[in-house]
Order: structure tokens, then C-alpha cells, then sequence
């Protein structure tokens, strides 16, 4: 008998957060803001992304990486508003992405022409939250029909984001939604969060967001 | 939802420091924090199916709860056959 115990301790993240250092890396050589857009399933985060690549697409030379597991539908819609898309190749039962499909597809994008970076992750509150892709930072998007205590249900995805915007405001005469409620529920998981607005179906709201978008990239210019 | 390809990570991780030679595996400790965001008993289901084929196949898990946010694999026993000091 040779009975030995291996210490290991290795972090089962470690691969991961490791080629999401290298891709951070990639990001700041090239003075590229990647933000990472998490939600649940049917919040909005697409048509958020398609006014977005309307009012910004140039001035900001946004590029994004997709991550949509089981249809082209995401890809075809933000396609009508860039040229400049990249899909992640996501099989199909994935709950998230990781860093090692953004490094695949940063390849396909040329940073040197590029200022912003949104990453469309797989619609879901609960598996990205763990993953770190070399983001500037997450975005989380909640719509007013999700119901005002998602933060509370799904802290991790609101504790680890930096903004959340709460999207379909358009229907919140329709619904039991309670605006102040919702952002106190998330501001008590995380005070340092940043709200946004929006109806990206009416327009209302996005000023702020757009607006936050270019402070970010022109911050960005000024740090580097 | 990702339980099943964090266990996959576990036993990669622990393939890459088995020693060379015949080797059999008899236990795996895994420390899991309780602000993982898995699923500890589906996690746990994933692992022990992974640990019934080989190079495990027949290796115990030993899987605790911590607080934190790590997920690590701790150690992992072997029998390699030799005589040990």
C-alpha cells in the first residue's frame, strides 16, 4: 500500500479567471470597454442593445459577442445594426458564457477599431454571476413584469454587477410593479449600484443610459 | 445549472496531479463556499457520477461547506502502489 494525500487547494475558477485576466489585459492594451449584459430570459436586453447599436453604434464603435444558445434569432436582429458581431460559439444546453469563448471571439473582432465591448450573455440571473469574462463590468437588465424582488431572489447576479437597468417601464401602468421598491431591494444587496430606467421598446429613459455609456468610454480615454 | 462543468474542472484538476504510473483514487476533498451559486446536492450527484468511471472509478468525496465564494478541490488520496515512508 502507498497511501498519500496530494494537497492540491486549486480554485476550480482558476482556469477561468485566468483567461479572463488575459482577456482584460487584451481589452485595456487596446483601450476597449467591455461591459457584460446578464438577465433573465425575455427582459429586453437584445432590443436594449439594438437602440443602443442605433444611437451609439458609430460614435462609440461598439463591436458585441453573443452568446444566444439555441437560435440564430439574437444574431439576425443585432446584425440589422452592425457589421461589427461576433457569435460565441455556445452549445446548447450552456447556462452561461465563459472566458474562454470571449478570447475565441475577441479574435474576430478588431479592438484597434473598437471603444465599446457589450457581451450579450446567455439569459439567465443565476450562472453568469460566477463567471468573469474580463468585463469592465456587468449590467444587469430586470423588467418591470419580472416583479420588484428579483434582487432579493438572485442577489449574486445584482452583488457582483455596477449598474442594473430596470427596462419595459413602458408597462408599468399595466403591472404590480414598484419602481422605488425594486431598486431598494437591489440597493440592499448591493449600495453601489447604478440604476437606469428604460423602455427601449418607446425610447423613454435612454438618454440616461446612452449618456452613461459615452461618460464611460470617454473616462476610459482620459485613465489611459 | 453549471454544476456539471464545475465537476468536470474537479476531476481535470485533480487528473493533472495524480503521479504517474498505476494509480487508484480513493478520495477527493472538495471545499465548496456557500456563496458558490451552485446547487450543493446537484453538484454533489454530478461529481459522484464522474468519480464512478476512470481513472477514479471507486474514489470517495469528501465535500464540505464553507463560507465564502471559492470553490477548490483540497486534496486528493492515492494508493500508487509503492511502500510509503
Amino acid at each position: 500500500m502507498g497511501v498519500r494525500v496530494i494537497e492540491v487547494r486549486e480554485r476550480v475558477m482558476a482556469r477561468n479567471d485566468e483567461l479572463a485576466a488575459g482577456v482584460r489585459a487584451r481589452l485595456d492594451a487596446a483601450g476597449v470597454v467591455a461591459l457584460n449584459l446578464v438577465s433573465s430570459p425575455g427582459s429586453g436586453k437584445t432590443l436594449l442593445l439594438e437602440r443602443t447599436l442605433e444611437a451609439l453604434g458609430d460614435e462609440l464603435s461598439i463591436a458585441v459577442v453573443t452568446g444566444d444558445i439555441q437560435t440564430q434569432n439574437d444574431a439576425d436582429r443585432l446584425a440589422r445594426h452592425t457589421d461589427r458581431l461576433v457569435q460565441a460559439v455556445v452549445t446548447g444546453g450552456a447556462c452561461h458564457l465563459d472566458a474562454s469563448q470571449i478570447a475565441n471571439a475577441l479574435d474576430a473582432i478588431d479592438l484597434e477599431r473598437t471603444r465599446l465591448l457589450f457581451i450579450e450573455n446567455v439569459g439567465n440571473l443565476v450562472c453568469p454571476a460566477s463567471w468573469d469574462l474580463g468585463e469592465a463590468a456587468k449590467v444587469t437588465v430586470f423588467s418591470v413584469t419580472e416583479g420588484e424582488d428579483k434582487p432579493l431572489k438572485y442577489p449574486k447576479t445584482f452583488r457582483v454587477s455596477s449598474q442594473v437597468v430596470i427596462n419595459k417601464i413602458d408597462l408599468l401602468p399595466h403591472v404590480d410593479f414598484d419602481l422605488e421598491l425594486a431598486k431598494a431591494n437591489a440597493a440592499s444587496i448591493n449600495p453601489a449600484l447604478r440604476f437606469f430606467t428604460t423602455s427601449a421598446r418607446t425610447g423613454e429613459g435612454l438618454e440616461g443610459w446612452l449618456d452613461f455609456l459615452r461618460e464611460l468610454v470617454a473616462a476610459s480615454e482620459v485613465a489611459a | 445549472m453549471h454544476e456539471m462543468s464545475l465537476a468536470h474542472e474537479v476531476c481535470r484538476i485533480a487528473e493533472a496531479h495524480l503521479p504517474p504510473g498505476p494509480t487508484r483514487v480513493l478520495s477527493l476533498g472538495v471545499e465548496v463556499g456557500d456563496d458558490v451559486g451552485i446547487e450543493v446536492a446537484n453538484f454533489r450527484f454530478c461529481l459522484e457520477a464522474l468519480l464512478s468511471e476512470p481513472p477514479f472509478t471507486g474514489a470517495a468525496l469528501d465535500l464540505t461547506i464553507q463560507p465564502g465564494t471559492d470553490l477548490r478541490l483540497v486534496y486528493v488520496e492515492v494508493d500508487d502502489g509503492r511502500p510509503s515512508h
